[in-house]
């Protein structure tokens, strides 16, 4: 059981990556659609992170989540369009 | 009965209503259907408060939406409410006659809400992301922004606290945030069209500017500053590779207007891109064999290559500016003999200080900048082998050291007569210095030089020592007697300073020192139609001071040729947003270490003129304006101006303060949540998948952040969803022993909507008891019982993240067997307790407004005059006493409208 004393990091820091990695992401996306862990693996970044930047780009039109989440409870990511 | 002001003015309103949650706008709604004159002001961009955010509403699981945006609407289109929306309320105070006096303020939202369409164009486009407040934090928003998408008025605000301190320094105000925050969206294109707005030497600029901006950035404070002009760099090489010629022509509307500019250095070159950019016809004198001034005849290549001059200068001569070179120019009215409009003189200061001692006339004894002139073009001097000493220590005396030893001098000295510390060159370009072999013969000053056959052998050195301080505060350096030493030497570069390049224009023109005498708000001399502006006015400063002086040169004689006065502003600029704001919110920021600036190594450096410093690549630009921490919020890269089409956005806007009368005063400014983080043992802020009760009813509204209910930490649905109770409230440890009253019919509500959403999922809710005492209320929570959802009588102590990411509760089973007992979830919900807005009371000026023992405002009878409070004339309505679902929000501020009505007509009726 591990307990983590430290704080999560701050999500005005994260979102000073959203420029940036929503490129990457959308790099991604544009071989296929794919699923948050499967993003945050190849990015090398937590998936808490992925989550902040992916849906600042599906609140802009960006990117979409495709159907019903698969049996493991995630869904996939397609990209809609480029930034 | 109510009076005239001394202005004869009548009350304004006659009730205004602070804060437009659910209570304001039916308390306003009410008033106005009375036949009142309300104004309704929120400090938000959007009237509906906290409960347009919500998900449903219990028991009736209506779409909250559907209950609070007919209200929204209705405030909004009703003919006797005035909505005031991002207005705040800054002072209010009783007048005798029963009326109040109101201060308030309506923000600078940056947007012409008349003209903002809501099309929302700004708002995709904008480069901040900031986490958006109306999900709660769960997801990113933009500086530019629509508060959410039932908004009303559907406006557009621009968060933006200042200027960023690194574009306030820039003496040009070249918007250095915004060009940062385009390199880190990939926007190389649009950062240097932003560039241009403010300076169009954008290539030398970014090798040769000393970088004020960065002495100033915030993130220097941190691990050190961004390397603001590292970006720049490669934003303009990339932009100049892409495009070798500018990609526009003069503009389209031509002016008749002349202008003549003398001096094609960083400052007439600025004017001119201005002036043409505004249609006037500029000439540039030039009394040089190329254009460019320093940068081209002073600045060695190693620093600023002279293909990038030569590519700057075309983002001038584009416009159709003319430049004639090998032209100098001696009279000022022969120039108006050839019809020039206006004159600008801009020919620097780059006449030397001679320094007289013996020795001075020898062949080898030469000034800096003659020395630096025949470097640059060509013709080289002969300093292979031999020693050169160069006398003086600021950043000029770098320039033709490093120069010879790229020369081939056998030994290059730097004779400065301070030391290190006090030296005036940069630190780096010292360091670069040495780095390359430059020796530093520092408290030291040539007496003379020593000759043979006319030519210079040495030159007589005595040491010194720092006496008092001079009138610029600087220890004044005093020769020691006795210490001389002979320093043999074949080349003295004197590098001791320059003088203005005025000896061409009449002695009336200057002042003492040499220096053209100019209006320093409009640059224009006593004659009315000669403006001067860069080194001749202001003595050698740098270049970006030059550029900025260029273009309000510019802009001011635009004016005069138009006829227009020149007694306005130039430039309106901000405040400088405070740092300590800054860096406070990132003390919680992941350590970003410098992106280090790719160079040539030492030693490669000695043997070539090449530019020493090499552009970062593009990942390596990006990654370093990642690090910029957004100061100022929008970062004024003026992406949102260019998609704007009806045109509304306006950085020129202020604050609009208003001083008001008004009859009567309704506070309805709602409730604030409690920081769920101060349950610490909860992990909130540690956990991802800790979230509190208003980020849930996010999640389960339609307008959710998320394509569905999903956790936080990597986007799977939640299968086991732990809902716990009384998170900060009846809980003497927060100093917050109220019953929330709300808590769990929301909490149950969202079982109820999760369930409803994730069919398979379990649900459990923690409590210590269940508390349903409205109507139908209890029916909620039996159908709750009945869908599945697990309710569990126990405290829950702790929770501890797995390593499978799960959260492990502790808590204390108190039905069952009893005992402490851990579950595993994947979601917890933290149903967290509220406090009371005690903003109110510092907005009442006239005295105590009376608060109960919790903080919230005190009602003085709640049970015969509810909504009055101990201040006559000045009522409260909904949560503003205490916190209450929105049916009882309703009927309070029905009792408020009624109460302020009651109190108008005793007090002499409506105006
Ligand atoms: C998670 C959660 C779930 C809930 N679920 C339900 C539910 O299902 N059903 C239900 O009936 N209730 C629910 N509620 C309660 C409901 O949200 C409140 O009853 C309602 O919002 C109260 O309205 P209000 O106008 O008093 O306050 P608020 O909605 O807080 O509005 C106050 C307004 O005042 C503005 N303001 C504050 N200070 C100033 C100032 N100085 N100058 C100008 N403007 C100012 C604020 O910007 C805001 O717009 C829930 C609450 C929460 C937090
Ligand atoms: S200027 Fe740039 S950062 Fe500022 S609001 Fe507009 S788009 Fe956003
Ligand atoms: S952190 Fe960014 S906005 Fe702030 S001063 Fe530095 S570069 Fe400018």
């Amino acid at each position: 059981m591990s307990e983590s004393r430290t704080q999560l990091r701050d999500m005005l820091d994260i979102a000073q990556d959203e420029m940036v990695m929503r490129d990457r992401i959308a790099d991604l996306l544009e071989q296929g659609p794919k699923t948050i862990p499967e993003l945050a693996e190849i990015l090398g970044c937590p998936s808490r992170e992925v989550m902040v930047w992916l849906f600042g780009m599906r609140r802009y039109g960006l990117v979409e989540g495709i159907g019903r989440a698969g049996a493991d409870g995630y869904f996939q990511y397609e990209l809609m369009k480029r930034p | 009965m109510l009076k005239p002001d001394a202005d004869g003015r009548l009350l304004d309103y006659d009730v205004m209503v602070v804060g437009a949650g659910v209570a304001g706008m039916e308390t306003a709604a009410s008033m106005g259907d009375m036949g009142y004159r309300v104004l309704l002001v929120d400090k938000n961009a959007s009237v509906g408060g906290r409960a347009i955010l919500l998900s449903k509403v219990f028991p009736t699981l209506d779409c909250a939406s559907c209950i609070v945006t007919p209200k929204m609407a209705s405030v909004s289109h009703h003919p006797n409410v005035q909505l005031m929306t991002y207005s705040e309320v800054d002072a209010i105070a009783r007048n005798s006659d029963g009326s109040f006096a109101v201060e308030l303020h309506k923000k600078a939202s940056f947007v012409d809400f008349d003209a903002c369409t809501g099309c929302g164009k700004c708002e995709e486009i904008c480069t901040v992301a900031i986490p958006d407040e109306y999900n709660y934090g769960l997801v990113t928003r933009r500086a530019a922004h629509i508060a959410f998408p039932q908004a009303v008025p559907k406006k557009a605000v621009i968060q933006r606290r200042g200027e960023a301190p690194c574009t306030f320094t820039c003496p040009a105000n070249v918007k250095a945030s915004g060009y940062v925050s385009l390199v880190r969206a990939g926007r190389y294109k649009e950062a240097f069209a932003l560039h241009l707005e403010n300076a169009p030497l954008v290539g030398s600029l970014a090798r040769a500017c000393y970088a004020p901006c960065e002495s100033d950035c915030t993130r220097g404070e941190k691990e050190g500053t961004v390397h603001i002009r590292a970006i720049k760099r490669f934003m303009v090489d990339r932009y100049y590779a892409e495009h070798p010629e500018p990609e526009y022509g003069p503009v389209e509307n031509q002016l008749e207007t002349r202008v003549a500019i003398v001096g094609s250095g960083p400052a007439g070159l600025s004017a001119a891109f201005y002036l043409a950019r505004l249609g006037h016809q500029v000439t540039i004198f030039e009394a040089e064999r190329e254009a460019g001034g320093m940068l081209r005849t002073a600045i060695p290549a190693y620093r600023l290559p002279k293909d990038v001059v030569d590519r700057d200068i075309k983002n001038v001569t584009a416009l159709g500016v003319e430049i004639r070179t090998g032209h100098r120019v001696t009279s000022l009215p022969e120039l108006k003999r050839q019809g020039f409009d206006a004159v600008l003189i801009t020919t620097g200061a780059s006449d030397e200080n001679s320094l007289d001692i013996e020795g001075r006339d020898l062949d080898g004894v030469v000034g800096c900048m003659q020395f630096l002139h025949d470097v640059n073009v060509g013709k080289l001097p002969d300093v292979k082998n031999k020693t050169v000493m160069v006398i003086g220590g600021g950043n000029s005396a770098m320039d033709p050291a490093r120069a010879a030893i790229r020369m081939g001098a056998g030994r290059v000295i730097i004779n400065y007569r301070r030391g290190r510390q006090e030296m005036p060159a940069h630190d780096w370009e010292i360091r670069g210095a040495e780095e390359e072999g430059v020796e530093l013969m520092l408290m030291s000053t040539p007496k003379r030089f020593i000759g043979k056959d006319g030519k210079l052998v040495a030159v007589e050195c005595i040491s010194m020592v720092l006496g008092a301080p001079d009138e610029s505060g600087r220890r004044r350096p005093v020769p020691i007697e006795g210490s001389e030493k002979t320093v043999p030497a074949d080349v003295a570069v004197l590098a001791i300073g320059l003088a203005p390049s005025t000896t061409d224009f009449p002695a009336e023109m200057k002042n003492g020192k040499g220096l053209l005498v100019a209006n320093p708000q409009t640059l224009q001399t006593a004659d009315p139609d000669v403006f001067a502006c860069g080194d001749c006015v202001t003595a050698p400063t740098m270049i970006i001071n030059a550029v900025a002086q260029g273009r309000r040169a510019a802009f001011y004689i635009d004016r005069r040729l138009k006829g227009e006065p020149l007694d306005v502003p130039f430039d309106g600029v901000l405040d400088k947003t405070g740092k300590a704001a800054v860096l406070e919110e990132a003390k919680r920021f992941v350590e970003r270490r410098p992106v280090p600036q790719p160079a040539l190594p030492p030693d490669e450096r000695r043997k070539t003129f090449e530019c020493y410093e090499k552009a970062m690549s593009e990942a390596e630009a990006r990654q370093e304006a990642q690090r910029c921490m957004n100061c100022a919020e929008c970062s004024q890269c003026m992406e949102c101006v260019s998609v704007c089409a009806p045109k509304c956005i306006d950085f020129a806007q202020k604050p609009t303060p208003l001083s008001l009368n008004v009859g009567a005063v309704v506070v309805s400014t709602g409730f604030k949540i409690l920081d769920p983080a101060t349950k610490e043992l909860l992990g909130y802020g540690r956990f991802p998948d800790v979230i509190s009760g208003p980020q849930m009813d996010r999640l389960l509204a339609p307008t959710r952040p998320y394509n569905a209910v999903l956790r936080p930490s990597d986007g799977k649905e939640p299968e086991r969803i732990a809902i716990i109770l009384c998170v900060g409230s009846r809980d003497e440890t927060v100093c917050n022993p109220l019953c929330c009253r709300i808590g769990c019919m929301y909490a149950i509500k969202q079982a109820q909507l999760a369930m409803g959403a994730l069919p398979m999922a379990e649900i459990t809710i923690y409590m210590i008891d269940v508390r349903a005492f409205g109507k139908g209320y209890n029916e909620f929570y039996e159908q709750a019982k009945d869908m599945g959802i697990e309710f569990v009588k126990g405290k829950v102590a702790r929770i501890e993240q797995l390593a499978n990411g799960n959260l492990a509760l502790h808590y204390e089973d108190m039905l069952g067997e009893g005992g402490r007992k851990i579950r595993e979830h994947d979601l917890v919900v933290l149903t967290v307790g509220f406090l009371p807005n005690t903003d109110v009371f510092s907005l009442y000026k006239g005295g105590e407004l009376a608060a109960d023992d919790f903080g919230y405002v005190r009602e003085v009878d709640p049970i015969s005059e509810p909504a009055r409070t101990n201040v006559d004339g000045l009522f409260v309505a909904g949560t503003t006493i205490g916190v209450m679902d929105i049916p009882d929000t309703v009927l309070h501020s029905g009792a408020a409208a009624t109460q302020a009505a009651a109190y108008l007509e005793r007090s002499g009726g409506r105006q």
